[in-house]
């Protein structure tokens, strides 16, 4: 075996050790994520939170602030996915209609019509 | 023997240039993308926010063992205190009045493990529908606000220790029985160096002389006005609840729900041994006759 193929071979076993090492061993670790970021189960219950605070205070402004903690696609797609992983993994009627009583009152807010707080 | 130990260098090197170049791809290029991440993993502001949303849906909802199970899942070491704090600086924060509200009643859900419904917080039809049969009912307090107290004033110097009970979060206190008004008992004024605010202190009992917590009291100035409940701090009696004064404002304090009214509270100056002034604080006992 050449010289070259040597180093290579070995190139290539260190690379593999780095890899496992960065990936496995010591991956990179994220401590301050954003909501975002959550897994979809909580996500979805983070959508559900938000629609049982909207039916107390019924603020649409504070509901769609909070929505859009969890990225930046529009607040009724954001509720249409939520509503959709529950609808797939059956959650209790009543939250299927809060998230569907979010999702109506979305459709018809109008941002312009809301008063601005301080 | 040259050319073999030459060839063990290299070998190494290769070896050492490529764990390095894995660990750049691996850390840097392309590294682990945390996009299922769990609640605990969110920055401190967002877990904040994660709270005060639960204790809102709490509200809604009324159900404390799952705002418990969504609260679990920042992995707190002291849920009930983290919650308190939290609901104690919500105004600091500047946090909306309805989370303020929300924060104070799963703070004092939690301090003693029952769902109250925090009253004027549910205002939809499905939210009144809500059951009733917890230990705090969405009954309010029937009370007839009573004469004005007559304020004694009397100076009692004594440690904070021995003003400020201490109690474990969790211990059973009295609940506000309708009907039951809250009169003064007693009205004094408490020089305590230890204390450099001026503060209006307030205890309430019941008739049995136990400790009511979830009272909301409010407090009025001219001009303003400020509603903060018992029990926030149990650790201080599950009954106590105070408020800090601004010296040359004129206060008056009395339960939200009725009962009598204690007026003209100002910050009141004490003086020590060595002639030096400090602020005193009023302490108020409302007792169920």
């Amino acid at each position: 075996m050449s010289r070259w193929s040597k180093f290579l071979i070995a190139l290539i076993l260190g690379a593999l050790a780095g890899l496992f090492y960065g990936w496995v061993v010591n991956p990179v670790e994220y401590v301050d994520i954003a909501p975002k970021s959550l897994r979809v189960d909580y996500k979805t219950d983070y959508v559900l939170m938000i629609a049982e605070a909207y039916q107390v205070d019924h603020d649409m402004g504070i509901a769609v602030r909070r929505l859009a903690r969890l990225g930046s696609t529009a607040p009724k797609e954001i509720v249409a996915d939520a509503l959709n992983y529950a609808l797939q993994h059956e959650y209790a009627s009543q939250d299927l209609s809060l998230f569907q009583r979010l999702s109506e009152d979305l459709t018809t807010w109008n941002p312009n019509q809301e008063v601005p707080t301080p | 023997m040259k050319q073999e130990r030459r060839g063990s260098w290299y070998l190494l090197t290769a070896l050492v240039l490529g764990a390095g170049m894995g660990l750049v791809y691996s850390w840097v290029v392309s590294p682990v993308k945390y996009v299922d991440a769990p609640p605990y993993a969110l920055r401190a502001d967002y877990k904040d926010d994660y709270r005060a949303l639960v204790a809102s849906a709490f509200i809604y909802s009324n159900d404390l063992e799952r705002a418990q199970d969504r609260l679990a899942e920042l992995k707190d070491d002291e849920t009930y205190q983290t919650i308190t704090l939290l609901a104690q600086r919500a105004q600091a924060d500047g946090r909306p009045d309805q989370e303020r509200r929300a924060l104070n009643a799963l703070s004092l859900a939690l301090g003693r493990g029952v769902t109250p419904v925090a009253p004027g917080l549910i205002t939809t039809s499905e939210a009144t529908s809500l059951p009733t049969n917890s230990l705090f009912t969405s009954t309010p307090l029937l009370i007839e606000p009573t004469a004005n107290p007559t304020i004694t004033l009397e100076t009692t110097v004594m440690p904070l220790s021995m003003i400020r009970t201490q109690r474990p979060p969790g211990t059973t206190g009295s609940t506000p029985t309708p009907g039951a008004a809250f009169v003064v008992r007693e009205t004094r004024l408490v020089c305590n160096t230890n204390q450099p605010q001026p503060l209006i202190q307030v205890e309430l009992l019941d008739a049995a002389g136990q400790p009511v917590p979830s009272v909301e009291l409010v407090v009025t100035w001219e001009g303003g006005e400020d509603h903060f409940f018992t029990g926030l701090q149990p650790e201080l009696g599950l009954g106590y609840a105070d408020f800090t004064m601004q010296p040359d404002v004129v206060y008056s304090i009395r339960p939200a729900a009725g009962g009598q009214s204690v007026g003209a509270l100002t910050a009141a100056e004490c003086t020590s041994e060595d002639n030096s002034r400090y602020w005193g604080s009023w302490y108020l006992t409302f007792v169920q006759p």
